[in-house]
């Protein structure tokens, strides 16, 4: 196997967290930053206005269309 | 370095034999690759149910 012989000279303990650690705090941060530089995201996250819910109910009509159909902003 | 004598197959600074090291490995890459299945899973459900790259 490929670099197998790694850990001859890297500490599991301290490699295996390490390599773990990088992937979670980078996915993190990739999911942060498109929460906090994207309008869809936290729209999405938000759901349909209930307001918009309750208005559509209370006249027997369809109800909004759902925020997955709607286009991105950016 | 009175270990590294007791077992010439250990290799230093970790003392873990090269099989051990191997075995290591094999599970790691064997985690790293059901998370990825897993992550690629969710992206597909990402892409077909939320406004993503639409």
């Amino acid at each position: 196997m490929i670099y197998g012989k790694i850990w001859c000279v890297v500490k599991p303990s301290v490699g295996v967290p390490l390599f773990l650690s990088a992937v979670a705090i980078g996915s993190f941060l990739v999911h942060l930053m498109l929460l906090t530089h994207t309008t869809w995201v936290p729209r999405f996250l938000e759901g349909r206005p209930a307001a918009a819910v309750k208005a559509a109910s209370d006249t027997g009509g369809a109800p909004p269309p759902p925020v997955v159909a709607q286009k991105s902003q950016s | 370095m009175a270990e590294y004598k007791s077992d010439p197959h250990k290799v230093w600074p970790t003392g873990l034999t090269e099989a051990e090291s191997e075995e290591v490995h094999r599970n790691l890459i064997q985690g790293t690759q059901i998370f990825g299945f897993i992550a690629a899973l969710a992206h597909l459900f990402a892409y077909i149910y939320s406004p993503w790259l639409k």
